[in-house]
């Protein structure tokens, strides 16, 4: 995946929209959005770093897992299989991108009154007590759709395709505009791409 | 929504905005039950060790109990315990070489206590080592594979690990001294927790120095045990009743040798700064930043 810094205006969509698509707790975040004023007044400026799980080609949540339950899956996607999933943590410890999340409970969006229907429903397709990660919506990619986060973006500022193609929109983004992996220094080769803001 | 789980979806909110991002999952709520494993774990192991060498049965019972205790808050850290017994997956995973070598030591250890002259005795001895190499070396290896937690993931992390469970093995066994009265070496025991002390001091001034070299993570890794919200304990438990009362004490009994009570004291201070290195070491993790620090 490539994320366009210069196109993103932080809109929030690939959070939400992942959401939507995963139906995840409060506390899980698949996508979300940085945001950060940097600088002093009146010389600031805002920027946004959408971030998601890197499927990293050298995964190190993939090694530290004792069961298996974090895995590669075809085309380098890592998933984690919650029916193997011990729940150690050792995975979002491992992951220098803070992309891991546990679901310890099931917790509802409406304080107090319970789980939703809607929630109940989406809920249902989960495991509680174990972590929870992005998979680039591997069902949706395995029926030749796009993830949600990419579909949703509204600038679109992202773009989803085989990094190993080199004539591939994405590979053709990171030629030219000097895509740039996040924390290269970890050694895990993300499959997610930053294009510059300027 | 339960005031408590509202309260910590809050912190949660508040964590992910933050540029240093800390580590809770292996510290707070069920995680300190990971801290107190890995105590247990590390002080059975040690315990095993001496023992062995002085010969103590008492001793090797002790370190039995602390790796069964330890094997006990493993499980209840764990999200699915019932899963257990799928870490198996050796090749990669130290937590997985942890779980083997306990499940080696456990049944070994027994089996040598019970018939250590039989003719398979040797045997008992040889896997109850091997069992014990894995308990003493795996923590420290589950830490510094942490990449997401630049504090951590440094190759003197498992050093200072192995060197805090030799010194709980001794700590455990001064600690027992009272009940095994002079079947055991107390005054060779004594030295040698002196020596260890003064060694994990070393140990962890080394390993701080170093962590303060390496990256922004880090460094603010170190300002938080140092300065920051793992101060209090880091400089009460760790440094002041983990080395600095049983060093002083240790220099006191070189001259004039402490009582068995005495030595059992500084056991239990030994025990005491050994559960918070690993507490507030672990309390001091932060994240990687992934985005510069300004305001959000």
């Amino acid at each position: 995946m490539v994320i366009d810094l210069k196109r993103c205006v932080g809109c929030y969509g690939c959070q939400t929209s992942c959401k939507a698509e995963h139906g995840t707790p409060p506390g899980v975040l698949f996508a979300r959005v940085l945001k950060r004023e940097l600088g002093t007044f009146p010389n600031t400026r805002m920027v946004f770093l959408p971030v998601l799980c890197s499927h990293c080609d050298d995964a190190p949540c993939v090694d530290v897992c004792p069961t298996g339950a974090s895995h590669y899956r075809e085309a380098g996607i890592v998933d984690i299989d919650k029916d193997t999933c011990v729940g150690c943590r050792a995975c979002m410890q491992a992951c220098p991108y803070a992309a891991r999340y546990y679901n310890d409970e099931q917790r509802g969006y409406y304080g107090g009154q319970g789980l939703t229907p809607y929630e109940e429903a989406r809920y249902a397709e989960q495991n509680c007590d174990v972590v929870m990660k992005c998979n680039f919506c591997i069902d949706r990619v395995n029926e030749g759709l796009e993830p949600a986060c990419v579909v949703n973006c509204a600038a679109r500022a992202r773009t989803f395709g085989d990094l190993e193609d080199p004539t591939s929109v994405v590979s053709r983004l990171i030629r030219q505009r000097g895509g740039q992996q996040l924390q290269p220094e970890a050694g895990t080769n993300p499959s997610v791409y930053y294009l510059p803001p300027e | 929504m339960p005031r408590q789980a509202d309260t910590a979806y809050t912190e949660f909110l508040s964590d992910l905005g933050a540029t240093f991002r800390p580590q809770r999952q292996w510290v707070e709520g069920r995680g300190l039950y990971l801290i107190i494993g890995h105590f247990f774990s590390s002080v059975g192991a040690g315990t095993w060790l001496f023992s062995l060498w002085l010969d103590s049965r008492l001793g090797m019972w002790m370190a039995i109990a602390a790796v069964g205790l330890s094997g006990l808050a493993h499980l209840r850290f764990l999200g699915r315990p019932s899963r257990f017994w799928m870490m198996f997956r050796l090749r990669t995973s130290w937590i997985a070489r942890g779980f083997v070598g306990m499940n080696i030591f456990l049944p070994a250890a027994c089996l040598y206590v019970l018939f250590p002259t039989g003719p398979l005795g040797w045997v008992w001895f040889i896997l109850s080592i091997v069992g014990m190499t894995f308990l003493i070396v795996y923590k420290g290896n589950v830490y510094a594979a942490s990449k997401g937690v630049p504090f951590w993931n440094s190759p003197v992390l498992p050093i200072l690990y192995a060197t805090y469970a030799i010194r709980g093995g001794i700590a455990l066994l001064l600690v027992a001294l009272p009940f095994t009265g002079a079947s055991v070496a107390a005054e060779q025991i004594g030295i040698i927790e002196l020596w260890v002390a003064v060694s994990a001091a070393v140990m962890l001034g080394f390993y701080l120095g170093v962590m303060r070299q390496t990256n922004l993570a880090a460094r603010r890794s170190v300002v938080e045990l140092t300065r920051g919200r793992a101060a209090g304990a880091f400089y009460l438990g760790t440094v002041c009743v983990g080395l600095l009362v049983p060093i002083a004490l240790g220099v006191v009994g070189v001259g004039n040798p402490l009582s068995h009570v005495g030595l059992a004291l500084v056991g239990l201070f030994s025990l005491a700064g050994d559960f918070f290195a690993k507490y507030t070491i672990a309390k001091a993790g932060i994240y990687a930043p992934l985005m510069p620090a300004g305001t959000i």
